[in-house]
């Protein structure tokens, strides 16, 4: 069994180029999941135009996708129209949602692609884009076992994991953990005091190798209600959860590198504080790791 | 300059002429420390392998350990599936973009990457 993650798309809410953001990249959320032959794009950000290309690149097979989205935020599916294997007829496109009777992941691809929007009608698409999905949370595709978990985030969002052979990779973006603190107080009053999260987030998320996760903000910098988390309180989620590595993902448009590199610095000393033993790292674009 | 060169014109030429600087590989740790190798190739192998373009002595290195290869302005780093692994600031990876200042751990030997201009 193999297993691949790769990251087409890091930053939060709005891609940020230039040269301050060089480092940990510009593009909004796409993460790429390979199990075996299986394909899995996590958010269609504007990362998702550099992994069509390379999907293009890397193989003149047909391409065959499983498109997860955590939810329909601009930053999540802007992406989408620019990624070129849509528009191929040999292209097949699974589009995700979590429940039998919703169809709204769907319904918003294609609106985005109304004239007001874009140039190109979703119905000139060459591709073969199907409806699918995650039978209400939980589902096998191509022997891979993919479950989702709705997290708290202003208009919903989802969280999806990926196992396979004893190998779990969790996506769990978007998520404003903060928010289901316990002992939330003690965030503002006791700032280094672990934060305890609620128990089924925590068994979602149980022993994953890799834990991608919303860590969009610093304790002070933190905006309530906005559907992002403190990366310390991420990083107490993980070492509660038992997670191997974590990911802080979804960086805040206005962080430049050397923000991100603070943001990790102040995360591996919370977890040296904790005696944990927790590897963590900046999500960064053209990052690729090996797991299983 | 002449009444015909504008002045974004000789700015280009100015940029034209400049002297490129190298992208470089320097080994900070491990047998053979300190060395500099300038990244003159579109792929570039690191191994213990003489046949490598960067060869280390070190048995805790794979004969072709990790490539480095050009990819428009960047290197593109990858794992030559190595028995110990390639670590990119402390983190195991498979592939990554460089970016100037990344440090690549491989057994023993720490190695630097500096981004040129050419």
């Amino acid at each position: 069994m193999s297993l691949f993650v790769r990251f087409w798309g890091t930053r939060g809410s709005i891609p940020t180029p230039g040269h301050s953001t060089r480092r940990y990249g510009g593009n909004t959320s796409c993460v790429e999941v390979r199990v075996d032959d299986a394909l899995f794009i996590c958010d269609g950000g504007t990362g998702m135009r550099e992994l069509g290309e390379a999907l293009l690149a890397r193989s003149s097979d047909p391409v065959d996708a499983h498109l997860l989205l955590s939810h329909t935020h601009w930053d999540h599916i802007q992406g989408f129209p620019f990624f070129l294997p849509a528009y191929r007829s040999t292209t097949t496109l699974r589009v995700y949602d979590v429940e039998r009777d919703d169809d709204r992941v769907h319904r918003l691809l294609l609106g985005q692609m109304r004239p007001e929007y874009f140039p190109v009608d979703f119905s000139e698409l060459g591709s073969r884009i199907v409806p699918s999905h995650l039978d209400g949370g939980c589902t096998t595709i191509e022997g891979v076992t993919v479950r989702a978990f709705e997290q708290v985030h202003p208009g919903r969002s989802f969280a999806f994991s990926f196992a396979k052979g004893g190998t779990k990779v969790v996506y769990a973006t978007d998520s404003e953990l903060d928010r289901t603190v316990i002992n939330r107080s003690d965030i503002l009053d006791r700032p280094h005091a672990l934060r305890a999260l609620p128990r089924d987030a925590l068994a979602f998320v149980a022993d994953a190798d890799l834990l991608i996760a919303d860590a969009q903000y610093n304790d002070d910098d933190y905006r309530d209600g906005w559907g992002h988390a403190r990366a310390n309180t991420v990083v107490d989620f993980a070492i509660q959860a038992g997670a191997k590595q974590l990911v802080l993902f979804h960086h805040d448009p206005t962080q430049t590198d050397a923000d991100v590199d603070g943001k990790v610095e102040r995360a591996m000393a919370r977890i040296r504080a904790a005696g944990a033993a927790l590897t963590v790292f900046g999500a960064r674009e053209g990052l690729e790791l090996k797991l299983g | 300059m002449t009444e015909e060169t504008t002045l974004d014109e000789l700015g280009i030429a100015v940029r034209l002429a400049a002297p490129r600087r190298p992208f470089v590989l320097i080994q900070l740790e491990g047998p053979g420390a300190p060395r500099e190798v300038p990244l003159e190739l579109p792929e570039f192998v690191v191994g213990r392998s003489l046949q490598a373009h960067f060869t280390i002595d070190s048995s805790r290195i794979s004969r072709q350990h990790f490539t480095l290869r050009r990819q428009g302005p960047d290197y593109l780093l990858t794992d030559l599936d190595s028995a110990n692994g390639v670590f990119l600031n402390g983190v195991r990876v498979h592939s990554a973009v460089l970016r100037d200042g990344d440090m690549v751990q491989i057994g023993d030997v720490v190695l630097l990457y500096r981004e040129g201009d050419g």
